[in-house]
C-alpha cells in the first residue's frame, strides 16, 4: 500500500471535495449569501455587487452578489463527475475497440488512422466547439437530460480516437512479448490470450489512462466553458444588469466551466470571479496529475514504448551473453 | 499500382472521416424530451456538405471566404506562431543547458519546477497574464502593453508571451529529460575521460545527437501553440484567424469555407511534420550506410 500514498491522498482529498459538494443543500446557504446591495444602518447604499475578497466573502462575489466559495463548493460534483464519468466512458469504449483492432482486425488499423485523422490535426478546443455548438450554442428547450447526454456523447467522442489508438498501440506491444509468443504457439485462442495474458496489464493501463483521460476532459470543459459551453445547458437572463434582449447566458448547473463563461466578460470589473473558478481547476488537475505521476512511476517496471534505447541494450546484450539462454522480448 | 489504389482508399477515408466528424451533431435528433438516432438526416446532412465540397464551379463558391480578411489575420497569427515557436525553442534550450550545468542539488529542485508547470491549465496563464496587465495599468496609469485588440489593434507582445509560457516548459522538461538519457551513453563516458569540458559536451556532442528528437517533439509544441493561440485571441478579442472560424461558423455556415480554413490552420502542423520526415529518413539513410 506504500506504492500508492499519493494516490489514495489524492483520491480521498477528491472524494471528499465530492462529498462536499453532493451535501450542499443541507448545510450551504441556498442563495449562495446572495447580496446585491450593500448598505449600512441608516439604509445608505455602501456599495453594490461584485464585490471583492474580504472577510464575509472569501472569495469574492459575482455580479449577481453570490458567493463564489459557496458556487464553486456546489458546483464541484457537476465537473468532477462529468470529468470522471467522460473519462471512464472514453477509456472503456475506446480500449475495446483498440484491443480489437489489434487482436482480430490489425489491417483495419491504419484505415482507422486514418478515418480519425481529424483528430490529429485540428485542435480538439476547436472540434470540440464546433460540434458543441448546434445543441449548447443557443438557448435551447430542450429538456436538460437530453443536453447533458449529447454533451457527454461529444466530450467522449473527441477522446475516443486518441485513447483507441493508444490502447492499440500497447496491445501490438505485448502481444510481441515472448509470454504472449509462446501461448500462441501452444495453441491459446485470442480471447483466452486477452483474457489471461493481457488482463492483467489492462488493468493498470486502464487506470493509467482514466487519469489522464481525466486531466484532458477537464482542460476541455474549462475550455469550452470559455466559450460559453456551458454543461448542462444555457440559462435566460440568469446574470443580474442584463435582463434587456438577448439575455446573457448563464449557467445552470453553476459547474465550474460555466462559471468561467459566464463571468468571462467581467474581467476587468471582477478578475476574482473568473481566477477561482481557474484556480479550482488548476487545484484538482495538480491532484490529479500527483496520482497520475505515481501510478505512471509504479507501471514503469513494465512500461512500453521507450524503443530507441532498449532495443540498443537488447542488442548489446545478445552479442556479450551469445550462447547464453535469454528471453529475447523481454518487456 | 498497389500503392495507387491503397492512397486512393486513404484519400477517400481521410475525406469521409471529416465529413463523419463534423456531422456527428446531426446523428443525434434532440427533441422536447427525448434523443433518437437520427441517421437518414445525418446521411443527409453528410451528402450536401460532400456536394458542397465537390461543387467547385459554382459561383458561390468560397463566396464568404473571400468576403473575410484572410490574408491579414492569417498572416498575423503565424507571425505570433512563428515567433513564438522561435523563442521556445531557444528559451528551452538555454535553459536546459543552464539546468544540466548546475550543481546536482540545484538541479533536482529546478526539475521539479519544470514537471510543476506541466500540470497548469493554459486558462489560468492566460488569465494571469492578463490580470498582471490590468494592475499593472490600473497601478501605474501606464498602458504600454497592448492587451485587447480593439479597434483593429494587433498586439504582439502580450499574446506572445502567454502562448510560449506553457509550451516553453513543455520542450524544457523533454528537453532536460533527453539529456539526461544520453548523458548514460558511453560515448559521453568517453568523451569525459579524453578531458573534454561538460558545457562543449552538451552543446556540440549531445545536442547534434538529441536533434532529430527536438525536431519530432517539435509538433506536439506546435500543437499547443495552435490551440493556445485559439484561446488568446478569444480571450484578448483580437482579429486574428481563429476569430475567422467563430465568423464563418456563426454566420456563413459554409463548409467549403471552413474546410479551407482548416487545411490552412493545420498548414504549420503539416510543414512540421515533412521535415520531421525527412531528417528521420536522412538519418536513417546515413545508418544504413554506415552499417
Amino acid at each position: 500500500m506504500r506504492k500508492y500514498k499519493k494516490t489514495i491522498i489524492g483520491s480521498s482529498l477528491l472524494l471528499f471535495l465530492l462529498l462536499l459538494s453532493i451535501f450542499y443543500p443541507y448545510f450551504g446557504p441556498k442563495d449562495y449569501n446572495h447580496q446585491v446591495l450593500l448598505k449600512n444602518e441608516q439604509g445608505d447604499i455602501l456599495g453594490r455587487a461584485p464585490f471583492p475578497p474580504s472577510g464575509n466573502h472569501w472569495l469574492g462575489t459575482n455580479r449577481n452578489g453570490e458567493d463564489m466559495h459557496w458556487l464553486l463548493l456546489y458546483g464541484a460534483k457537476f465537473t468532477l463527475i462529468t470529468a470522471f464519468g467522460v473519462a471512464l466512458l472514453r477509456v472503456l469504449f475506446g480500449g475495446i475497440f483498440g484491443v480489437f483492432l489489434s487482436l482480430w482486425a490489425p489491417f483495419l488499423k491504419s484505415y482507422v488512422k486514418d478515418f480519425f485523422l481529424p483528430f490529429r490535426y485540428i485542435p480538439s478546443i476547436l472540434i470540440g466547439f464546433i460540434l458543441m455548438l448546434p445543441i449548447v450554442g443557443g438557448f435551447s428547450d430542450a429538456s436538460i437530460s437530453s443536453i447533458v447526454f449529447y454533451q457527454i456523447f461529444i466530450l467522449v467522442f473527441i477522446g475516443f480516437p486518441s485513447v483507441t489508438l493508444f490502447a492499440s498501440d500497447v496491445t501490438d506491444e505485448l502481444l510481441k512479448t515472448s509470454f504472449v509468443q509462446s501461448s500462441y504457439l501452444m495453441g491459446a485462442s485470442k480471447f483466452h490470450i486477452a483474457r489471461k495474458q493481457l488482463m492483467p496489464y489492462f488493468r493498470s493501463y486502464g487506470i493509467l489512462f482514466t487519469v489522464q483521460q481525466i486531466i484532458s476532459t477537464l482542460h476541455i470543459t474549462m475550455q469550452l466553458g470559455l466559450f460559453g459551453m456551458f454543461l448542462g445547458g444555457r440559462n435566460r437572463a440568469g446574470v443580474f444588469g442584463y435582463d434587456d434582449p438577448p439575455p446573457k447566458p448563464a449557467t445552470l448547473s453553476n459547474e465550474w466551466a460555466g462559471l468561467i463563461g459566464q463571468n468571462f466578460s467581467e474581467f476587468t470589473l471582477a478578475p476574482w470571479s473568473i481566477l477561482s473558478p481557474v484556480v479550482g481547476f488548476f487545484v484538482v488537475i495538480v491532484i490529479v496529475n500527483m496520482i497520475k505521476k505515481e501510478l505512471e512511476d509504479n507501471l514503469h517496471g513494465f512500461v512500453v514504448g521507450k524503443k530507441r534505447n532498449e532495443d540498443s541494450v537488447v542488442k548489446s546484450n545478445s552479442y556479450v551473453n551469445r550462447g547464453l539462454f535469454e528471453f529475447v522480448h523481454k518487456l | 499500382m498497389k500503392r495507387l489504389s491503397r492512397l486512393i482508399i486513404r484519400i477517400g477515408l481521410v475525406l469521409s472521416g471529416f465529413l463523419f466528424v463534423f456531422n456527428v451533431p446531426f446523428f443525434w435528433g434532440i427533441e422536447k424530451d427525448s434523443v433518437k438516432v437520427n441517421f437518414i438526416a445525418f446521411w443527409e446532412h453528410v451528402k450536401s456538405d460532400f456536394l458542397v465540397l465537390i461543387n467547385i464551379k459554382d459561383e458561390r463558391y468560397l463566396e464568404f471566404f473571400k468576403e473575410l480578411d484572410i490574408l491579414v489575420s492569417y498572416q498575423y497569427t503565424m507571425t505570433i506562431l512563428l515567433v513564438s515557436l522561435i523563442m521556445v525553442m531557444v528559451l528551452a534550450m538555454v535553459f536546459a543547458v543552464l539546468i544540466m550545468l548546475a550543481p546536482l542539488k540545484v538541479r533536482s529542485r529546478l526539475k521539479s519546477m519544470v514537471n510543476f508547470f506541466e500540470g497548469v491549465p493554459d486558462l489560468l496563464v492566460i488569465f494571469l497574464f492578463m490580470f498582471f496587465v490590468i494592475t499593472l495599468y490600473k497601478t501605474t496609469g501606464l498602458k504600454f502593453l497592448q492587451l485587447y485588440g480593439l479597434f483593429g489593434k494587433k498586439p504582439y507582445f502580450v499574446p506572445i508571451m502567454t502562448v510560449s509560457f506553457l509550451p516553453l516548459f513543455l520542450l524544457l522538461q523533454f528537453l532536460i529529460k533527453t539529456i539526461t538519457d544520453e548523458q548514460g551513453q558511453p560515448y559521453i563516458l568517453y568523451l569525459k575521460a579524453k578531458g573534454i569540458g561538460r558545457i562543449r559536451i552538451i552543446l556540440v556532442h549531445i545536442m547534434r545527437n538529441i536533434f532529430p528528437l527536438i525536431i519530432l517533439q517539435l509538433r506536439t509544441i506546435v500543437w499547443v501553440l495552435l490551440s493556445n493561440i485559439y484561446l488568446a485571441e478569444f480571450i484578448f478579442n483580437i482579429n486574428g484567424f481563429n476569430q475567422q472560424f467563430l465568423k464563418i461558423i456563426f454566420m456563413g455556415e459554409d463548409f467549403a469555407s471552413l474546410t479551407v480554413c482548416l487545411l490552412m490552420l493545420t498548414l504549420p502542423l503539416l510543414m512540421i511534420e515533412t521535415v520531421g520526415w525527412l531528417i528521420s529518413k536522412l538519418i536513417k539513410g546515413k545508418e544504413e550506410v554506415s552499417i
